[in-house]
């Protein structure tokens, strides 16, 4: 647990001193502004990090997600799937608390309460058949609520896109887990180990579908990617409550409303 | 000066106040926005049944079904209002030759990636959860849709973002689980035209895009 820790703060020295973008140049105020707003000063760092997921992912996380999907029984899947979120339930209820959600913090708790029990140590999902449905919570998203800037963006290796305040969050959860912590006061550490990789297949094999779609039609995937982790960010941060993404600002630069009726004039060439 | 209005007022003969309630009761609710609502979420229904005729035909070979959705596509869909700000400013900086060929590029991407996503979800089931306007020509037609058979039975939350101008709508966005096609597809075509320098490096990846989306 403590030398993944050292590993990470490491790879965040490296990564903070090497990984820098030359900005555009002074003149070019647009190129400027867009640079800024893009907040991924180590693109060029990311980038070869991304590269290096890709590989690793498609040599041995997608083969093996893919096995697990096909031949994994359904069943047998969500029975997984529910166990997951069950052990994980401590972590998101304390979230729930230091975001002051407490209507939330009760559903975990009563959710954590049946499906351990009723449910079978969380093999079944009882809770949400009875109306109480799961959420998600993690530490990077209470730091958010808590007004902490995410940073720039940064690719972490195997792990994925993130930012310095959601890398924060993961360690923050894996040190406060219950579970984790149980497992290496009791010199079970393989426990966490297998808890780990059983989560991350599991997790893997359900983003199959979107990964292949991406894969397929993104013309840019590192910037599709990084667009799409902050967009889903923000929706986990503001618990899907949003309107919708920039919902406040997006409307004004919105495409003009005059150019609706115009589509006419594209004709279409036959095909 | 209040009590001359006071005057005024009394003095109104009574059939102005009949008329007023007969006007009122005609005219419905005065608000102009639950109007926009109700024609957007119609929309949405009316394109939701088209494309499932359009797309769950399995006698239709891809290139007639491809074929099919691009009608519907460039019938529901504001494609020129779209690509136009997903190019931002760089819309301005392109040439009137680059601009026309990026518009039909753009239509060419949306179909050949739209057509296989739709085609995955048409006859699942899509619930129309409340529509709320965003401004007095534009509204979000808040849904779900239920998930093909898989681990995670939580239904997928869509939103269309609906633009009307007369008694025309058209889709203006489209946000799955928070993350919206517009500006995913902005922030693409950006990173692309700072990458290689220029719209004409943007229309030459589009091309290959296409061509490798439609094999012919």
């Amino acid at each position: 647990m403590r030398r993944q820790s050292c590993i990470l703060m490491l790879f965040l020295c490296i990564f903070f001193s090497f990984g820098c973008a030359t900005p555009p140049p002074q003149g070019d105020l647009e190129a400027n502004k867009d640079f800024l707003a893009e907040n991924d000063p180590a693109e060029p760092l990311n980038r070869a990090v991304f590269a290096f997921n890709q590989t690793i992912d498609k040599a041995l996380f997608q083969p093996a997600a893919r096995a697990y999907r096909d031949t994994v029984p359904l069943w047998v899947r969500q029975r997984i799937g529910a166990a997951i979120d069950n052990l994980r339930a401590p972590v998101i209820f304390v979230n729930d608390l230091l975001q002051g959600e407490l209507d939330r913090a009760l559903t975990t708790l009563v959710r954590f309460t049946i499906n351990s029990t009723l449910g079978v140590a969380g093999l079944n999902d009882l809770a949400a058949e009875a109306g109480l449905e799961k959420h998600g919570e993690d530490f990077g998203q209470t730091l958010a609520v808590w007004g902490a800037d995410a940073g720039p963006y940064m690719m972490l290796p195997i792990l994925g896109p993130s930012n310095p305040r959601d890398t924060v969050g993961l360690v923050v959860d894996f040190l406060v887990d219950p579970f984790n912590a149980w497992a290496a006061n009791t010199d079970r550490e393989e426990l966490t180990y297998a808890r780990t990789g059983v989560a991350a297949l599991h997790a893997r094999a359900g983003l199959l579908d979107l990964t292949d779609d991406l894969e397929k039609n993104s013309i840019d995937l590192y910037a599709a990617t990084r667009s799409l982790y902050r967009q889903t960010r923000g929706h986990a941060i503001s618990n899907g409550n949003a309107a919708g993404p920039d919902v406040s600002s997006a409307p004004s630069d919105f495409p003009d409303m005059n150019d609706i009726a115009d589509n006419r004039e594209l004709s279409v060439k036959p095909r | 000066m209040r009590r001359d209005e006071l005057k005024v007022q009394s003095s109104m003969p009574r059939f102005i106040y009949a008329l007023l309630a007969v006007f009122l009761v005609f005219m419905g609710p005065p608000v102009q926005a639950s109007d926009l609502e109700e024609g957007a979420s119609a929309f949405i229904h009316a394109l939701e049944r088209e494309a499932v005729e359009s797309l769950t035909d399995p006698a239709k070979e891809r290139p007639a079904r491809v074929q099919a959705f691009r009608t519907l596509f460039e019938e529901k869909f504001a494609v020129e209002a779209i690509g136009k700000w997903t190019l931002g400013r760089n819309w301005r900086r392109a040439t009137d030759d680059e601009q026309k060929e990026f518009l039909q590029l753009f239509e060419d991407l949306m179909v050949a990636m739209y057509v296989d996503r739709f085609q995955n979800y048409a006859g699942e089931k899509l619930n129309i959860l409340k529509t709320s306007p965003v401004d007095e020509n534009r509204a979000t037609v808040h849904t779900e849709i239920t998930r093909p058979e898989g681990v995670d039975a939580k239904p997928i939350s869509v939103l269309w973002r609906v633009g009307r101008q007369g008694d025309i709508y058209k889709v203006l966005d489209v946000v799955v689980e928070g993350a919206s096609m517009s500006i995913t597809l902005q922030k693409e075509f950006a990173s692309i035209i700072k990458n290689t320098g220029s719209v004409a490096g943007l229309l030459e990846e589009l091309r290959k895009k296409t061509a490798q989306l439609n094999p012919s």
